[in-house]
């Protein structure tokens, strides 16, 4: 039997997507107001309908945000602690202040500005702390490159192609040349992936994703007050957050139990996730699987139960991803095609698939999965449905 | 001819150290690789911190951690030289060891033919001047 929250994402809004650092002279700031008042202009409400703010460890911070943005007063407002892994549990936020009463409108917040820095050499930048140093010694700059290890040793056990990496890569392309959104839009063949030049040996330069400027934001409130709003509500059916110690800093770490090093830490929130909204994979009709590295995202198509542990390889082979296959991911290009801004556009896509007005509509789409990035624990994701 | 992986200069390297990781970079400046082993219940931990994971106690005995062989790798291109003709390629390395299980030390595998590097191989560690220690880097065994 299938639950919900009692929550429902009623407005969505992005500024345009810029290749890193060319968003300036605006600030993160600017970025996010805009984001923040297109969200609200198509839910139908105004700043001062805001009570409560939802965002994760992003470079910005609420004062602020209210400052610039004028918003009056809040009763709710919570960050998610680490990475991109949590970057779905935005909605757990959200979720708990619209249905415990703590607030009405919940907006929850994404954005990233690489002016000046960059998320992919993250590790480059950090001070070589005791537990850091040895990163600093091998050479491991960015999560990728940290990440390779993980997709070598993928490949080592379940014997796992780099033809599986590429067809992520593709199938994602694929999706991205109907995107006006999209900044990689020219299709791709296995040639040419085979060709780009490797930048952390088994992974090329195509199989790393996009840095990007952008803010996100998305309106949530209560279902029963989304029903008196302007656009369809699409719920939150369900929302979730794990951290397991057996994945605790993962591309930080190394030193996952050899189990889960070949994961992408996802399988205790899955198992949550499915739990909480009394489904299983084969309900999901589309899904937004966080792609930072394209190893990863068939990773995590096992750690969500969509093939068996090992099998993410031919899984994807299969053609099983693309836009017509079993399980379409990413319509919206993903962080590999359309832009990359720490998870958040693939709720954006989630919302539109659900609405029925996405570009690459999922015909039919009624359930669709969203997960949060192998990063650093929490591990989140949600699952979002509408009424149809 | 397969081009081999360089050993990067880390004379500019300022080593961080606490407490608990000391007796590492201690036993490094007389090039001995030791592991932490919890000196209660034996279990190893990585990185060294205040506290056993399993069961809670705080005292550590530094042991030598065995062979060491290849968990994984990747290979790096050298920012700069990438990509012109003649690239340099960096090899970061997780290394298990025979005698610590449980735990994995990530570094440097240098002076490697690229095409021959293969995850399970046996690998030594070498030792490199860093500005305030010696940093352990590997080499691939010998015969
Ligand atoms: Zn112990």
């Amino acid at each position: 039997m299938s639950a919900t929250t009692g929550a429902a994402i009623v407005g969505i809004g992005r500024t345009p997507y810029y290749f890193r650092g060319t968003s300036a002279p605006q600030t993160i700031y600017e970025l996010i107001g805009k984001a923040v008042f297109a969200a609200l202009e198509d839910a139908g409400l105004s700043i001062e309908d805001v009570d409560g703010l939802a965002f994760f460890a992003a470079g910005f911070d609420c004062g602020t945000i209210m400052e610039q943005l004028g918003i009056p007063e809040l009763t709710f407002s919570h960050i998610v602690s680490g990475y991109g892994g949590g970057m779905a549990a935005i909605l757990d936020l959200a979720t708990m202040g619209v249905t415990t009463g703590r607030a009405k409108t919940v907006v929850c917040i994404g954005a990233s500005q690489q002016v000046g820095r960059r998320l992919g050499q993250v590790l480059g930048n950090l001070t070589a702390t005791p537990e850091m140093i040895f990163h600093r010694i091998a050479g491991l700059a960015g999560p990728g490159q940290a990440l390779a290890l993980s997709a070598r040793r993928h490949m080592h056990r379940y014997g796992t192609r780099r033809e599986a990496f590429g067809e992520v890569v593709m199938a994602s392309r694929a999706a991205a040349a109907t995107r006006d959104t999209a900044l990689r839009r020219k299709s791709l063949t296995l040639d040419e992936y085979m060709a780009s030049p490797m930048l952390a040996d088994p992974l090329c330069r195509l199989d790393f994703c996009l840095e990007t400027d952008g803010a996100l934001a998305f309106v949530v409130t209560s279902a029963e007050r989304a029903a008196d709003l302007p656009q369809e509500p699409v719920h939150i059916a369900a929302a979730a957050q794990v951290a397991t110690r057996d994945w605790g800093r993962a591309f930080f770490w190394l030193n996952q139990p050899d189990d889960a090093f070949t994961t992408a830490g996802a399988g205790a929130v899955a198992e949550r996730l499915y739990g909480l909204a009394g489904i299983r994979p084969k309900d999901i009709d589309v899904a937004l699987i966080y792609d930072h590295f394209s190893p990863l995202v068939i990773m995590q198509l096992e750690d969500y139960g969509f093939c068996g542990r090992g099998e993410g390889g031919p899984f994807v082979e299969s053609g099983a991803i693309r836009l017509d296959g079993a399980l379409p991911i990413n319509p919206h290009g993903g962080h590999l095609s359309e832009g990359y801004v720490v998870g958040m556009t693939h709720i954006h896509e989630a919302v539109e698939q659900l609405r029925g007005t996405a570009v690459n509509q999922v015909f039919g789409a009624r359930t669709a999965l969203v997960t949060g990035g192998p990063a650093p624990v929490p591990m989140s994701a949600a699952i979002l449905r509408n009424e149809r | 001819m397969s081009a081999r992986s360089i050993c990067p200069d880390f004379a500019s390297l300022e080593v961080a150290w606490d407490a608990w990781s000391k007796p590492f970079w201690q036993a490094a400046s007389e090039r001995t690789l030791v592991m932490p082993r919890c000196g209660a219940c034996g279990t190893f931990r990585w990185p060294v911190g205040p506290f056993c994971p399993e069961c809670h106690a705080q005292s550590v005995e530094w042991l030598p951690p065995g062979q060491g062989s290849i968990y994984s790798f990747t290979i790096l291109p050298v920012p700069g030289a990438y990509p012109t003709a003649a690239p340099s390629w960096r090899v970061p390395v997780l290394v298990e060891f025979a005698d610590a299980p449980g735990v994995r030390l990530v570094s440097v595998l240098i002076d490697a033919p690229l095409d021959a590097i293969a995850i399970g191989d046996v690998v030594e560690p070498d030792w490199r001047p860093a500005a305030n220690a010696k940093v352990p880097v590997f080499r691939l065994a010998v015969g």
